[in-house]
C-alpha cells in the first residue's frame, strides 16, 4: 500500500455530496446564533444595550462580555482573546455579542438592535505607528510598555563579528512581505448541544484537541465534560488552528437555551477570523567569501501581529529560526519583533512565518551573487546544508533532498540554457519547512499523537484524533495500517478527530500529521499483526514467526477474517495502541523549542514568467518544482499538496493582500480580494525526491507547506530575469512593476520596495555557542525516538560518535 | 418581500406600472449580492428570468439581442469579437449562465463588461413599458450617470440592437486575474470598414462608458489615407499618439482596485494594442 498513488478514502464522499460538513448539521430544536462584531477598529466599550433585542420574537437568548469573561489564547504565554469582548475592541470585527434565535435571519436582526456606546481610541495601523508611543493607551494591556510592541527576540549565535570581518563582501538589502489570509472554500463553523450536563461540539477546525482545551477553560467545566468532533472538512490552511470565539460561543448559548446552537461565519467573518500570513518588514546583511561561501548572517524581522497574541510568539521565531537549515551560515544573529495593530489577527498560513523570510533571503542572495561576479544558483549550491549535520541554531538536519531537488528541477526546465530575452525570464529557489514541531503548544511530555486499532468480525478500526483538513491524512493512516496488516486502504474503518472516542492528536498544523500520527500507526498496526501472526503460527504449528507472510488480505495460510477470529480466540479483545512523541533535539538555551522537527523537507523551484513591460502584468507561464518528500507514501497525496502549494504562492506572489484603509478591511469578500483561478495556473511540473528519512514513518517527510516557500522568490526573480528590476515587496503587482521600470530609465536603481527599516529596541541577544556540527545527538537523549525498521544513519542508537554518520542510501527521484 | 414571477412579458410590464418601485431581477449576479451584503433590502422584486420574449437573440447584419440572452448564449451565438471576448471573461461559467446583457444596462456600471462594446458598436437600447410602449435610446444617451441608467419608472430593458460591424474588432482588458475579476480598465474598438466608422470605448475609466472621440476622428483619417477595405500599416509615432488621444478621455479614479495613475497608463497601453489589432484587420 505504501507508494502506491491511490484516491482519497474520502474523495468520492466529498465529491458527490455526502460528506457532512459542520454546516450541514442540523439538529432538532437547533437555533441559529450570529455574532455582532465591532465596528470601530480601537475602542472602549462604554456600554452594550441588549434589551431591544431581547424583545424580538424568536430570539432565544443574548450574551455579551459579562457572559464570558475568561480569557483564551492558542499559547499559554498569549492568554489575550474574549469570547466576546466586554471592555474595549482592539480591530474591525472583534466579536463583543452573540444571539440565539429561531433563524438566522432573527439573530441578525436581534444583533442590529444591539446598542454599543464607544469611547474611540486612536487607531495603530502599520508596524512603524506601533513602535511608536501609543497615542491614548496601548491595544494590548500585557506587555505593559508605552508602545505596541508585542514581544521581542534576540539572539547570536557563534561570533557573528567575526564572521563579518572574514567576509571579502558584506551586503544589506531591506524587503517586505504583505500579509494575506488563508481563503478556504469552507467557511469556519460550529455546532454545539448541552445534554446531560455535558457540552459537543461540531467544528471546522484544524486541531479538536486545542479547541477542548479552550472550552474547558473558558467554560469553567472539566474536559470530561466537553467532547469536540471534527466535522467533514473544507480547508484549514493555518486559519482553523487557534480557537474561535464563535465556538466557545455557540456552546455557551447551548447551555443556557438548553437547545442545540449552530453558528456559520459567512465569508466577510472569515476575513476577520484571519490568522493569516503576517506582514513582516526584514531587514538582512550577510557576509560572503570572494568564492561565494557565507561567513555570517544578521537578520531582524517585524511583524504586524494585529491584534491578538494567537500563534505570534512562534511566528516570530519562524521568521528567524529556519534560515540556518536552509543555508550553512556559521555565524547567524536573529532579532525579531511583533508589533499589535488594530488589525484582524494574524497567525499560522502555510509556511507560518517563513515564507517571508524565504523570499527575503532568496532576494538578498541573488543580488550578492550578482555583485561578487558568481552565477546566482552556483553561490546559493554552495551553501546549501548538508545531510546528516548540526545547524548553528543546534537544530538537527537528517535526510536533506536539496542537491538532487536543485538538479532535477535545473535540469528539466533548461535553466542554465535558457533564451535570455526580454520580458520573459527564469527564477530559482530552494526552501525548508518541518515536518511537525518538536514540542507541543502547551508544555506537557506526553505523546504528540497516539492511534489505537480494534480488529473483530467486522473488520479493522483505526482510531486516531488527527484531524483530515483535506490534506490526506485519512488516507495515510489508512494506507498505513493496510500495508503493515496486508490490506487494502479501504478496509481500514477511520475514527478520526472526537475527543471521546479517539486517542490524543495534536491536529493538523506544522506538517506533523503524517510524521507523527503515521508513526503511532505504524506502532499500532506491527503490534496488531504481532498478535495476528502469533494465533496462525500456533494454528500452523509454526516457531519461526518471520515465515508468515502478511500480505494480500492472508495472514500465512489464512484469511485475514480467520487469522482475527483465531487471535480472538487466543487473546481475547483485540486491540493495539501507538504513539508518537518527537526526540528533544532543541539547544542548550531558552527559546530553543520553536523549530527543532524531527526532520526537514526540501524543495527547489525554477519558475519561468512573460512580463509585460508596458503594462507591469506578471504571467506566470510553467513552473518546475521538486520536493524531498522522504518516502511519498501516496504519491497522488504529495503531488496534490506541492501542486496546491504552488497554486497559494501564486496568489501570494502576485495579487493576494490583507490591507486597510482608514481601519477597516479594504476587500473582506472573494471578488475584490484577489487569489489565482484556474485561467492563472501554470503548467506544473512537479518531482518528488526519496531520501528515506531516518525517523519518518516508511522514510516519509512533510509536503504541505515547504513546496510553498520557494515560488514566491522563485516568481520575482524570472521577473528580474525578464525585466531587469527588483521588486522587493510582495505582492508583485503591475503598477509595483511598472514603478522600478520608470527608475530604471530614469537611471535610478531598478527597484521597488521599501526604503529603511525602522529602529526596533531589541534586547541583548542570547549568546549561544554553537554545538560541533558533526555531534547530531544533544544530552543523552537517543537522537531518534522512532528509528524504522531498515532506515537512518549507522550512528542511530549507538554512543556518542565524533565522526558524522555515513551517507543515506543514494535518493531516487521519481 | 414580495417576489413575483410573471410568466409573459405583458404581466411584467403590468406588475411594473403597478409598482415602479418594484425591483427587476434577471440573472441576480448583482441583485443578489447586493441583497446578501444587507446593502438592498427590496419590498418588491419582479423575475423576469420566465420571459421567453427576453431571450430571443437575432444574428444577422443586424442584431437583435434580447435583454435576457445570457453570456453563454451570446457567446454560442454572436459573430461580434469584441462582444464575444468580453462575454468570454465575464465571471465564471456559472455567472455566465445567469447573468445577461439586460442585467447588464440595468445595472449600468461603468466598469460593466459589455458596455464599452455596446458603446463602441453603436448599439440601441430598446425599452418598453405599459404606459409609453417601446422606446429607442442610442447607447451614448443611456449612461446617465454610474448606476444610472436611462430608464423612466415601469420601463423595462426590451433589447440591445447593433448593425454587425465586420472583423475589426478588439475588447482589452486589465485586471488582477483573468476571470472573476471587476476590471480595473477595459477598452473596446470597433472598425467599422463598411461603414466607414471607428469607435473607441472605455470602460471602468470614468462614472459612465466614455468614448475616445478625437482618438476616434485621428484614427479615421489614418485609415482614410490607406483606403477603408486594406490594412493599416503603423508608425511607432501614430500608436504613441493614438494611444495618448485615448489615454487623455479617461477621467479614472483612484479606488481598492487600482491607481488613477495606473489606469489611464494602461488605457494608453490597451489603445495601442487595438488600434493595431483592428488596424491589421481589412
Amino acid at each position: 500500500m505504501v507508494g502506491k498513488p491511490v484516491p482519497k478514502v474520502d474523495g468520492a464522499g466529498k465529491v458527490t455530496g455526502q460528506a457532512v460538513y459542520a454546516d450541514d448539521i442540523d439538529l432538532p430544536r437547533m437555533l441559529h446564533c450570529k455574532i455582532l462584531r465591532a465596528q470601530l477598529p480601537h475602542a472602549r466599550i462604554l456600554s452594550v444595550d441588549t434589551s431591544a433585542a431581547r424583545r424580538i420574537p424568536g430570539v432565544k437568548a443574548v450574551i455579551t462580555g459579562q457572559d464570558l469573561p475568561i480569557r483564551f489564547g492558542i499559547l499559554p504565554v498569549t492568554q489575550d482573546e474574549a469570547a466576546l469582548e466586554g471592555e474595549k475592541v482592539r480591530y474591525v470585527g472583534d466579536p463583543l455579542a452573540a444571539v440565539a434565535a429561531i433563524d438566522e435571519e432573527t439573530a441578525a436582526a436581534a444583533c442590529d438592535a444591539i446598542k454599543v456606546e464607544y469611547q474611540e481610541l486612536k487607531p495603530v495601523m502599520s508596524i512603524e505607528a506601533a513602535l511608536k508611543e501609543a497615542a491614548d493607551e496601548p491595544i494590548q494591556s500585557y506587555p505593559k510598555r508605552s508602545d505596541n510592541i508585542h514581544r521581542m527576540v534576540s539572539y547570536e549565535f557563534g561570533d557573528v563579528a567575526a564572521g563579518f570581518a572574514r567576509a571579502d563582501h558584506v551586503r544589506e538589502d531591506v524587503f517586505f512581505f504583505q500579509g494575506s489570509t488563508h481563503l478556504p472554500m469552507e467557511q469556519h463553523s460550529a455546532v454545539a448541544t448541552y445534554a446531560g450536563g455535558r457540552v459537543t461540539l461540531w467544528s471546522s477546525t484544524q486541531v479538536v484537541h486545542y479547541v477542548h482545551r479552550a472550552l474547558s477553560k473558558v467554560l469553567e467545566l472539566p474536559m470530561s465534560r466537553i467532547r469536540v468532533i471534527g466535522a467533514a472538512h473544507g480547508g484549514g490552511f493555518g486559519g482553523k488552528t487557534d480557537p474561535f470565539a464563535h465556538e466557545i460561543v455557540v456552546a455557551k448559548l447551548a447551555m443556557l437555551t438548553g437547545r442545540p446552537v449552530k453558528c456559520t461565519l459567512t465569508r466577510e467573518e472569515v476575513f476577520y477570523a484571519h490568522r493569516g500570513r503576517h506582514p513582516v518588514l526584514m531587514w538582512v546583511k550577510t557576509g560572503v567569501t570572494r568564492d561565494g561561501r557565507v561567513t555570517a548572517m544578521h537578520f531582524r524581522s517585524a511583524l504586524d501581529g494585529g491584534a491578538y497574541g494567537s500563534y505570534g510568539a512562534a511566528s516570530i521565531f519562524y521568521t528567524g529560526t529556519l534560515q540556518t537549515v536552509t543555508y550553512d551560515i556559521p555565524a547567524y544573529k536573529f532579532e525579531g519583533a511583533r508589533v499589535f495593530t488594530n488589525k484582524a489577527p494574524c497567525g499560522p498560513k502555510r509556511g507560518h512565518g517563513t515564507p517571508q523570510p524565504r523570499f527575503a533571503v532568496e532576494m538578498h542572495l541573488e543580488k550578492i551573487a550578482r555583485e561578487i561576479g558568481l552565477e546566482p544558483v552556483e553561490l546559493k549550491r554552495r551553501n546549501f546544508v548538508k545531510p546528516f549535520s548540526r545547524a548553528v541554531n543546534w537544530l538537527r538536519i537528517t535526510s536533506c533532498g536539496l542537491e538532487e531537488c536543485t538538479e532535477k528541477v535545473l535540469t528539466a526546465s533548461g535553466y542554465a540554457n535558457r533564451k535570455r530575452q526580454p520580458g520573459r525570464g527564469m527564477g530559482f529557489a530552494i526552501s525548508t519547512y518541518m515536518s511537525g514541531a518538536g514540542t507541543a503548544i502547551y508544555w506537557n511530555d506526553m505523546p504528540h499523537s497516539e492511534v489505537q486499532l480494534k480488529v473483530d468480525r467486522t473488520g479493522v478500526t483505526l482510531f486516531c484524533g488527527a484531524m483530515d483538513i483535506g490534506q490526506g491524512s485519512d488516507s495515510v493512516l489508512a494506507q498505513i495500517a493496510a500495508e503493515e496488516l496486508g490490506l487494502e486502504a479501504r478496509d481500514i474503518h477511520l475514527v478520526t478527530a472526537d475527543t471521546d472516542t479517539t486517542p490524543i492528536d495534536l491536529g493538523s498544523y506544522s506538517s506533523r500529521v503524517t510524521f507523527m500520527a503515521g508513526n503511532a500507526a505504524v506502532e499500532a498496526a506491527r503490534k496488531m499483526r504481532a498478535l495476528l501472526v502469533a494465533a496462525v503460527a500456533e494454528r500452523m504449528g509454526v516457531t519461526d514467526l518471520e515465515e508468515i507472510d502478511v500480505a494480500d488480505g492472508r495472514v500465512g495460510e489464512f484469511s485475514f477474517e480467520d487469522a482475527s477470529v483465531l487471535a480472538e480466540e487466543k487473546f481475547g479483545a483485540l486491540a493495539s495502541a501507538g504513539s508518537y512523541k518527537p526526540p528533544r533535539i532543541g539547544g542548550p538555551f531558552k527559546g530553543s523549542g520553536v523549530g527543532p522537527s524531527p526532520a526537514y523537507s526540501y524543495s527547489a523551484c525554477v519558475v519561468q514568467v512573460a512580463a509585460d513591460a508596458r503594462t507591469g502584468i506578471v504571467t506566470v507561464e510553467r513552473v518546475w518544482i521538486a520536493h524531498d518528500i522522504g518516502r511519498a507514501i501516496n504519491p497522488l497525496l504529495v503531488e496534490g499538496q506541492v501542486e496546491g502549494s504552488v497554486y497559494m504562492a501564486l496568489g501570494e506572489a502576485l495579487m493576494e493582500e490583507q490591507v486597510y484603509r482608514q481601519g477597516l478591511h479594504k476587500w473582506p469578500s472573494m471578488l475584490e480580494y484577489k487569489s489565482p483561478t484556474f485561467l492563472e495556473t501554470p503548467e506544473m511540473h512537479t518531482f518528488l525526491v526519496e531520501t528515506d528519512d531516518p525517523e519518518g514513518p516508511y522514510g516519509a517527510k512533510e509536503a504541505g507547506q515547504g513546496p510553498l516557500l520557494p515560488v514566491i522568490p522563485a516568481v520575482n526573480l524570472a521577473l528580474q530575469d525578464a525585466l531587469g528590476v527588483w521588486i522587493d515587496e510582495i505582492p508583485v503587482t503591475p503598477e509595483k512593476v511598472l514603478r522600478a521600470l520608470e527608475a530604471k530609465a530614469k537611471g535610478e536603481p531598478p527597484r521597488f520596495g521599501p526604503r529603511g527599516f525602522p529602529s526596533v529596541p531589541y534586547p541583548e541577544p542570547i549568546l549561544v555557542e554553537p554545538p560541533d556540527p558533526a555531534d547530531l545527538r544533544v544530552g543523552d537523549e537517543l537522537e531518534l525516538a522512532f528509528p524504522m525498521k531498515g532506515g537512518g544513519p549507522p550512528s542511530a542508537g549507538a554512543g556518542r560518535s565524533p565522526s558524522p554518520p555515513g551517507p543515506p542510501r543514494a535518493p531516487r527521484v521519481r | 418581500m414580495r417576489v413575483s414571477v410573471p410568466k409573459s412579458l405583458d404581466a411584467a410590464l403590468g406588475l411594473l406600472a403597478e409598482d415602479p418601485q418594484a425591483v427587476v431581477l434577471a440573472g441576480g449576479t448583482d441583485l443578489m449580492v447586493a441583497i446578501n451584503f444587507g446593502r438592498a433590502r427590496p419590498e418588491h422584486i419582479v423575475s423576469i428570468a420566465r420571459l421567453a420574449e427576453l431571450k430571443e437573440l437575432v444574428a444577422g447584419e443586424q442584431v437583435l439581442c434580447g435583454a435576457g440572452v445570457t453570456y453563454t448564449h451570446l457567446l454560442q451565438r454572436v459573430r461580434d469579437r469584441a462582444l464575444v471576448d468580453a462575454a468570454r471573461t465575464v465571471g465564471s461559467p456559472q455567472i455566465r449562465n445567469a447573468g445577461t446583457i439586460g442585467g447588464n444596462l440595468g445595472t449600468c456600471s461603468p466598469a460593466g463588461d459589455t458596455l464599452p462594446i455596446l458603446a463602441a458598436l453603436d448599439a440601441t437600447i430598446v425599452v418598453v413599458s405599459r404606459r409609453s410602449g417601446e422606446r429607442r435610446v442610442p447607447f451614448s444617451d443611456w449612461m446617465r450617470g454610474p448606476k444610472q441608467p436611462a430608464l423612466e419608472p415601469g420601463e423595462l430593458v426590451l433589447r440591445a440592437e447593433w448593425e454587425e460591424a465586420g472583423p475589426a474588432q478588439a475588447f482589452l482588458k486589465a485586471g488582477t486575474r483573468n476571470a472573476m475579476v471587476i476590471a480595473v480598465a477595459s477598452l473596446a474598438m470597433v472598425v467599422d470598414r463598411a461603414r466607414r466608422r471607428v469607435r473607441v470605448a472605455l470602460g471602468s475609466a470614468g462614472p459612465t462608458i466614455i468614448r475616445a472621440t478625437a482618438a476616434e476622428e485621428m484614427a479615421s483619417g489614418l485609415i482614410e489615407e490607406v483606403g477603408w477595405e486594406r490594412p493599416l500599416t503603423l508608425t511607432e509615432a501614430a500608436r504613441a499618439r493614438f494611444a495618448d488621444l485615448v489615454a487623455a478621455a479617461a477621467r479614472p479614479i483612484d479606488d481598492q482596485r487600482g491607481t488613477g495613475a495606473y489606469r489611464r497608463h494602461v488605457i494608453g497601453v490597451m489603445a495601442s494594442r487595438a488600434l493595431q489589432r483592428t488596424g491589421a484587420a481589412a
